[in-house]
């Protein structure tokens, strides 16, 4: 009894929104970037299950895979690099209190 | 000679444009020099073409250019001399270039003195062209010409604001009557195929076209000629006239503009003659006109108001005479009548410059002996006024008369004499406030003096015609020289114009006598011998009398019924532009503010809503999608 | 006594894993918490690679995850700290807001995907690591190379935008 396909997708997709609804739900910034990372990783895992499962060779599907890590690397510490340098201008983390772009 | 008949507007049209151009610099008095030379060249040339058409050139058509050519319509700038348009030329040239000699006096101190002569000039050009046209269109030139030199002249003393309001009203009013006569000659085209007249006369005998369209025409024609001519219901805008100087009373108010009128209805005859009721009417309003008129003149006090009055009710009578099928009389009318009027407005002005401005009668008196050319001149014409024989006036409103009571008008003939008696009267009135009695503001009779000569010159020229034209022309009555000249052009085989006995001429002519003596008889009555009193009669017709010095109230009635709605359309118009339209545009930039305003607020400077923004794209695409899978959306 | 059942106890465990350590990272008022339990769904995530037969990326998994970016995370959190307001508001104002958009979103694909791909199971083998390098390092080299670049141009990045200002060079900036 195998796990079928349609399991490896909900998974994914239950993540994937939960992070969603994390990154618009949180004030704090980092916490935001954490979820975004949880997106990240949803996506993988469907990347990997559809590859497997359809790919006849599925090394495009892992490169793809190996690219996405590369990305989520960077993007975290660009990111975090924005935070500390927000956060040493005015000493807030809270999303809902940076509203200079109003207007 | 009739070939260089164009020379005749040339030579004015000239003088106009020297004057206007460099009249400013040239100094004063020469721009009358030149205008009157001008004015004098195309008398001269006018009695030439007169004489030469007397010698049997009884039609030519002088063609100067093609002027328009579209498709089927074509009109040229042609002249007609025949012997209806030679004796306009004749009328028209020698009494301006008489005005033209008296202006250079009486003009003299006015800073002005060169603007006047630039538009006088332009005038007469407007003038000639009118009379000297070959078609409708070319008229109408003349025609707006006139007003328009009509509106610049009234308008001369632009400093005051009555000559302004006056000017505009004559304008305007000129203009209403423009519409009919538009409407008059856009008919004619359509239902012709040409503003020729020689084209229309000869289609007219072809084809009779439908009595109705023809009626339109001549009616509207006729509306046009009222509003030049000052008939009924257009004639207010000429006693206002008089704010312009004499000169120009004289010329455009009594002997030329307002008589294009009679001409345009006369030229179109053989229109009038076929077209129903239309003769009618002109005579009627011409009737009503007259006593109207006279009515007013009986108790006005301005010297020219009074003889503006005289000139509509004369007027009247030229229609008179046209409606009774009498057109020879209402030229010849025309002629004597231009003689006489401007002399009476000549002579006026010659009292008011004697005066130093003064036209109230009633600070004037016995001024005979202190102005004695004007006061002869002034009797000759109030006589010729009043149809006394053998002065020139008689002759040809006697025929007038003859003329209504021989084709069986006999209620216009009654109305004829009646106003016959009350012109004698006004004109007694008005020579006896003037030159008789004492004088009563003896400041302005101790200043009083005498006009120099080149005033009094052209009144003793004008006074000579007026005296003896009537015979000249027109004796013995229907059989004279003006008859056998006339008739074969105005009268255009329709009507039958029969000859009346010798009897009944006579009868006629002493019956106008009576009526003239009747007339002067009670003046002298009034103002002589104080029977009955003037001022007792005034009191005693108390409401009566009101009604006449305020002219029948009818500027009164016209202001509350016509410039009343006018404003009121024009304040809706305004109320409709500023609101409606300007609204409309400033609704929509409110708008599109109020949509910017709006808008605005999505970008609220929180991240977290941006990215909820990009999920609520996301949640439309997944709707997008799923409404296409489901065929709902697209195919 | 066969052992099929293991794979479905498994992935059933994994993904529980997975699925409370999200929840988890959302819902969590403490952030170190939140940090840690996001590792832990980090590495239940390699878990489910393993299953599906993807080792050698399950061993990146873990490498880049749970020790770099974990790594990251909690410095991320030790020099930050958050704000307390009184309204200790740990949610968004737009919560509710978002909320429906998401479970709007979410439901009907989590539905559709469920039900879209039943069937086949993941082959045996494969994915192994001399195929994936040779497709790297051939195939797809060009983007490999951009990748460096990029990895390059976050590294300046994070370094320019946490620096501290030389005192000196902005005073003369100021002058400018």
């Amino acid at each position: 009894m195998t796990v079928p396909l349609g399991a490896y997708i909900a998974v994914s997709a239950v993540l994937f929104f939960t992070g969603c609804a994390g990154v618009l739900v949180r004030r704090n910034a980092v916490v935001i970037l954490m979820c975004v990372e949880l997106m990240l990783n949803a996506a993988n895992l469907a990347l990997v299950a559809f590859s497997r499962k359809y790919g006849s060779i599925d090394e495009r599907g892992s490169v793809f895979v190996v690219f996405v890590f590369v990305i989520a690397a960077a993007e975290v510490a660009v990111g975090l690099g924005i935070i500390l340098s927000a956060y040493r201008n005015r000493p807030v983390v809270d999303v809902d209190e940076i509203h200079q772009m109003k207007g | 000679m009739i070939s260089l008949v164009w020379l005749i507007p040339a030579f004015p049209l000239a003088a106009f444009l020297v004057n206007g151009l460099f009249g400013r610099r040239r100094l004063g008095h020469m721009t009358g020099l030149i205008a009157t030379g001008a004015v004098g060249v195309s008398a001269l040339l006018s009695i030439g073409v007169f004489l030469e058409v007397v010698g049997g050139k009884t039609q030519t058509v002088v063609s100067l250019y093609r002027w328009i050519a579209v498709g089927d319509f074509s009109v040229n700038v042609s002249a007609l001399i025949d012997p209806l348009s030679s004796v306009m030329l004749l009328v028209v040239t020698v009494v301006s270039f008489l005005i033209f000699v008296y202006s250079n006096g009486y003009m003299a101190h006015d800073a002005g003195f060169y603007r006047f002569f630039t538009w006088l000039s332009l005038f007469v050009f407007a003038m000639l062209i009118l009379v000297m046209a070959d078609n409708y269109l070319l008229m109408f030139v003349g025609w707006e010409g006139v007003g328009l030199c009509s509106y610049l002249l009234i308008g001369f003393w632009f400093e005051r604001p009555e000559p302004y309001y006056a000017a505009k009203k004559a304008f305007v009013m000129n203009r209403i009557g423009d519409w009919g006569y538009t409407i008059g000659i856009i008919t004619i085209f359509l239902v012709f195929g040409s503003m020729n007249f020689l084209d229309v006369f000869k289609r007219l005998e072809e084809s009779a076209p439908a009595q109705a369209t023809l009626t339109l025409i001549c009616i509207a024609l006729f509306f046009g000629a009222t509003g030049k001519s000052a008939q009924l219901p257009l004639y207010s805008w000429l006693p206002d006239a008089m704010e312009g100087p004499t000169p120009v009373s004289a010329l455009i108010h009594a002997a030329t503009m307002v008589t294009s009128g009679v001409y345009l209805v006369a030229r179109s005859m053989p229109l009038f003659e076929v077209a129903g009721p239309s003769l009618q009417v002109v005579g009627v309003v011409g009737a009503i006109t007259a006593i109207f008129a006279a009515t007013i003149a009986l108790v006005q006090f301005d010297i020219k108001r009074v003889m503006a009055y005289s000139t509509v009710s004369q007027l009247g009578y030229m229609f008179l005479a046209l409606g009774v099928g009498a057109p020879v009389a209402a030229i010849f009318h025309l002629a004597t009548h231009a003689f006489f009027k401007a002399l009476l407005f000549l002579g006026s002005g010659s009292v008011i410059h004697g005066l130093g401005g003064e036209q109230d009668m009633r600070k004037m008196g016995g001024l005979r002996r202190k102005m004695p050319v004007t006061f002869w001149t002034m009797l000759i014409a109030g006589g010729a006024l009043a149809a006394l024989p053998p002065l020139a006036g008689f002759w040809s409103k006697d025929e007038i008369l003859g003329a209504a009571f021989a084709n069986g008008h006999l209620v216009l003939y009654a109305v004829g004499i009646l106003t016959a008696v009350l012109t004698a009267f006004y004109v007694t009135r008005a020579l006896w406030m003037t030159f008789y009695g004492e004088p009563r503001d003896h400041h302005l009779y101790d200043h009083a003096h005498e006009s120099p000569r080149v005033m009094t010159l052209p009144l003793i020229a004008l006074a000579a015609g007026s005296a003896v034209l009537g015979i000249v022309i027109g004796f013995p009555p229907e059989q004279g020289f003006i008859h056998s000249f006339l008739a074969p052009v105005v009268e255009a085989g329709g009507v039958a114009e029969h000859v009346p006995e010798l009897a009944t001429i006579v009868a006629l002519a002493i019956v106008s006598i009576l009526a003239g003596v009747i007339g002067i008889a009670v003046g002298f009555s009034m103002y002589v011998r104080h029977r009955p009193d003037p001022a007792a009669l005034t009191r005693a017709t108390g409401p009566v009398y009101r009604i006449l010095v305020n002219k029948y109230y009818v500027d009164e009635l016209y202001d509350h019924r016509f410039v009343e709605a006018a404003r009121a359309v024009a304040g809706a118009s305004w109320a409709f532009d500023i609101h409606i339209i300007d609204g409309l545009a400033n609704r929509l930039g409110w708008a599109l503010a109020m949509g910017g305003q709006g808008l605005r607020r999505v970008q609220t400077g929180i991240v977290g809503n941006y990215a909820l923004t990009i999920v609520a794209g996301l949640l439309l695409m997944l709707v997008a999608y799923g409404g296409y899978a489901a065929g709902i959306l697209g195919r | 006594m066969t052992f099929d059942f293991i794979e479905p106890v498994v992935f059933a465990l994994l993904s529980i894993g997975v699925i409370a350590g999200g929840v988890a990272v959302v819902m969590l008022n403490r952030i170190t918490a939140a940090a840690l339990l996001m590792a832990f769904t980090f590495l239940c995530m390699a878990g489910m690679f393993v299953l599906l037969g993807a080792e050698t990326i399950a061993a990146f998994q873990v490498l880049i995850y749970v020790g770099a970016i974990t790594v990251l995370i909690l410095y991320g959190v030790m020099f930050t700290k958050f704000s307390d307001s009184p309204r200790a508001l740990f949610f968004q104002k737009q919560t509710p807001l978002a909320a429906i958009f998401v479970a709007a979103v979410a439901v009907p694909i989590v539905v559709v995907g469920t039900l879209s791909f039943t069937g086949a199971p993941p082959r045996a083998g494969g994915g192994d690591l001399p195929a994936l390098a040779t497709s790297v390092f051939t195939d797809f080299a060009f983007p490999f190379e951009i990748a460096s670049v990029l990895l390059l141009a976050a590294m300046v990045g994070a370094i320019v935008l946490t620096r501290r200002d030389d005192p000196d060079e902005a005073a003369m900036r100021r002058r400018r």
